[in-house]
């Protein structure tokens, strides 16, 4: 993105009162960790459950699918209020590494849902009469839990990356 | 309080290494979403709105390992970032409200909470237990956020 049409994204009107207030911001940000409370405890237990190491008395089908609306639910807390975030600051988020690289995990988050939906997410029936769970399974449980501590930690280490000064002008370039 | 003040932060790994204080807080994240979500999973039940096919005592025994696993990772995580500047966390509004709303949280989740849940109590006073939980705890990480804007 040319970086005169983030400055423009980011001086609209909504980015702008998000950013200039001081309380709105650590509100929506307060959000978005209440969200991940909710939703990320969720998939953990989702993904252990499908690993065989957590609620294992439980059919897998009762786990997956009682957790599913409410995952659903904090995901798009986390998501809308990430979106709100990430657009009031996007011109000093945009540059950042570290915001490429979440932005980067997001993606494979997404293809890994429609990868595994089929065949392990909407299969919970067949999981519950299989009498081991399937390699398939347990491959989606263990990417999808490296993939959301990658999430969290990119979201994190954000806070931490500093553009590097711009290169003070030599004699050369000031005549 | 008198430690506290004779404590110099910099000799603290925390503020001197790089990667220390982050992976930290990646620790907090990820305990506290375990601790939290597992607790909400029996607060959902208790308000009769979630996790219906299981009930509130076995959900309460299914996931109390995790929920201690989570408040593990916290009460670790925690105190070693609160040790990074234990004088500017002491005299933080919000990190007070904070500790206050954990305790009590923490007390609240091993007694009433959980001898509701167990006792397959439903109705009006379970879903009342449930809404003071989800309180408390949304109360500590809006608490914790808050450190870092008063």
């Amino acid at each position: 993105m040319p970086p005169e049409f983030v400055q423009w994204l980011q001086n609209a009107g909504l980015a702008t009162a998000i950013r200039e207030s001081a309380i709105v911001y650590p509100v929506i940000l307060s959000l978005h960790l209440t969200g991940m409370a909710l939703f990320g405890g969720m998939i953990l237990m989702t993904d252990l459950r499908l690993l065989g190491i957590a609620m294992t008395k439980r059919p897998v089908s009762e786990v997956v699918e009682g957790l599913r609306p409410w995952k659903h639910l904090g995901l798009t807390l986390v998501v809308t209020c990430g979106f709100l975030l990430a657009w009031s600051k996007i011109a000093i988020y945009y540059p950042n590494p570290f915001f490429r690289l979440k932005l980067g995990l997001l993606t494979l988050v997404t293809i890994h849902a429609l990868v595994f939906r089929r065949s392990v997410y909407r299969n919970t029936r067949e999981l519950d009469r299989s009498p081991v769970i399937p390699g398939r399974a347990k491959l989606a449980a263990a990417l999808s839990l490296v993939l959301w501590i990658g999430l969290v930690s990119a979201g994190r280490w954000i806070g931490y990356w500093e553009p590097k000064a711009a290169a003070p002008p030599t004699t050369a370039q000031v005549n | 309080m008198a430690f506290f003040l004779a404590y110099d932060p910099s000799t603290n790994p925390l503020n001197s290494n790089e990667w220390a204080f982050p992976v930290c807080e990646v620790m907090h994240i990820i305990g506290f979403a375990t601790l939290i979500g597992t607790i909400t999973m029996v607060d959902l039940r208790l308000l009769g709105v979630g996790m219906k096919k299981e009930s509130a005592a076995d959900l309460v025994r299914d996931t109390a390992p995790w929920t201690l696993f989570g408040l593990a990772l916290v009460l670790i995580s925690g105190p070693l970032i609160f040790s990074s500047d234990p004088n500017l966390y002491l005299a933080n509004i919000s990190f007070r409200f904070k500790i206050t709303c954990l305790v009590l949280a923490i007390i609240y989740n091993y007694t009433i909470h959980r001898k509701v849940a167990l006792s397959q109590t439903s109705g009006g006073l379970a879903a009342v237990v449930a809404v003071i939980s989800l309180a408390l705890w949304a109360s500590v990480v809006f608490g914790g956020i808050f450190i870092a804007f008063v």
